[in-house]
């Protein structure tokens, strides 16, 4: 669920330009930070397999190999994550890393463009760690996101 | 382990043909209502060496738009993935007349001298440009679109292992920045949002 607000404190965007920041919505996104090539292309398997426990190890990896991070909402809209709490990367930063799979509240901006929504995300307003544990339902997903030990 | 990361993004770039039908979740569809402005600025200008050894700036010199991405050759994560969707839309966009350009400025110029991009980028698309320089310059293209490059590590082959920025990038012929688009997009979609800011027939 998103909530527009006027509230323009605490942003962390004060080195762009406020004309163009104008254009963009300020919103409260409350979700799970998500793998999102796993996600829209099905690979992998169904999303309910793609998404939490299960699927925490395969979205480190995917991150770390540059697929964007994004936030699926409560609301079922998935956003793409530029920038997140000051972490210049869109995707594999710490901070990227730190949330992979957490549902998180995000309070940003929220940019839409060819029909895709972009979110910079000022602050991670409360993160609640995994919470969707699907691992017991699905296993780790894939399997062989698992580093074997004796390799 | 560390070969579970080359692993597991080969397997999603193997999977790009076959996962266009697969979809669960699509993207929505392309919006062709105004486009919010990003609070960041994209694009400027750059002079960089092509894989044949000629100097090239942010225009295309054809006069066609460009879909630009910033990678390496030898790279086995998002490259892997990126690069091939980015020469499938410019084939979709070609059999509608819109002539992109597919152009990929290494964020690896040790090891991505000219002849290693020449060949790595033709067995992707034979219209694929890869630019490389020195590192001023290279730098300055960087910065341009806010890109950050991380080694992480070298992988088996002994190969460096980078994270990097991964969006795709439009412009038009004269380099400017037209719209990002996320490499997870299929080529349909990337075309539909390509058409979408050129319109059909654009493009020389």
């Amino acid at each position: 669920m998103r909530y527009p607000t006027l509230l323009a404190t605490g942003l962390a965007l004060t080195a762009v330009a406020p004309a163009l920041a104008a254009d963009g919505e300020r919103i409260q996104v409350t979700g799970e930070v998500i793998d999102t090539w796993c996600y829209f292309s099905g690979v992998m398997g169904g999303p309910d397999a793609v998404t939490g426990s299960a699927h925490h190890t395969c979205a480190l990896w995917c991150s770390a190999g540059g697929i964007p991070v994004g936030l699926l909402g409560e609301d079922g809209q998935v956003y793409m994550v530029l920038k997140i709490a000051g972490d210049e990367h869109s995707n594999g930063g710490d901070t990227q890393l730190a949330l992979a799979s957490h549902e998180v509240k995000a309070d940003g901006m929220l940019y839409r463009r060819d029909g895709i929504n972009y979110l910079v995300v000022a602050e991670v307003v409360s993160d609640e760690g995994i919470t969707h544990l699907n691992h017991e339902d699905f296993g780790p997903v894939p399997g062989f996101a698992i580093p074997d030990p004796n390799e | 382990m560390r070969g579970l990361l080359a692993l597991l993004l080969a397997a999603l770039g193997a999977s790009v043909g076959s996962a266009h039908e697969g979809h669960i979740h699509p993207a929505p569809a392309a919006d062709l209502s105004p486009q919010a402005p990003l609070p960041f600025a994209l694009g400027g200008p750059f002079l960089l060496i092509d894989q044949h050894g000629m100097p090239r700036s942010e225009a295309d010199p054809e006069g066609r738009a460009q879909l630009l991405f910033f990678g390496y050759a030898a790279c086995e994560q998002i490259c892997s993935v990126a690069l091939p969707v980015m020469a499938d839309a410019v084939d979709k966009l070609a059999a509608t007349g819109v002539r992109v350009t597919p152009v990929m400025i290494t964020i690896d110029p040790e090891t991505d001298t000219e002849d290693v991009m020449r060949k790595r980028l033709a067995e992707v698309h034979p219209d694929f440009i890869g630019l490389t320089g020195q590192p001023a310059a290279l730098e300055r293209a960087y910065s341009a679109f806010g890109i950050e490059r991380k080694r992480l590590f070298a992988d088996q082959s002994g190969n460096d292992v980078f994270a990097h920025g991964s969006f795709i990038y439009l412009l038009d012929a004269e380099g400017r920045f037209l719209t990002l688009i996320p490499p997870i997009l299929t080529p349909e979609r990337i075309a539909e949002i390509v058409s979408s800011h050129l319109g059909s027939g654009a493009g020389g």
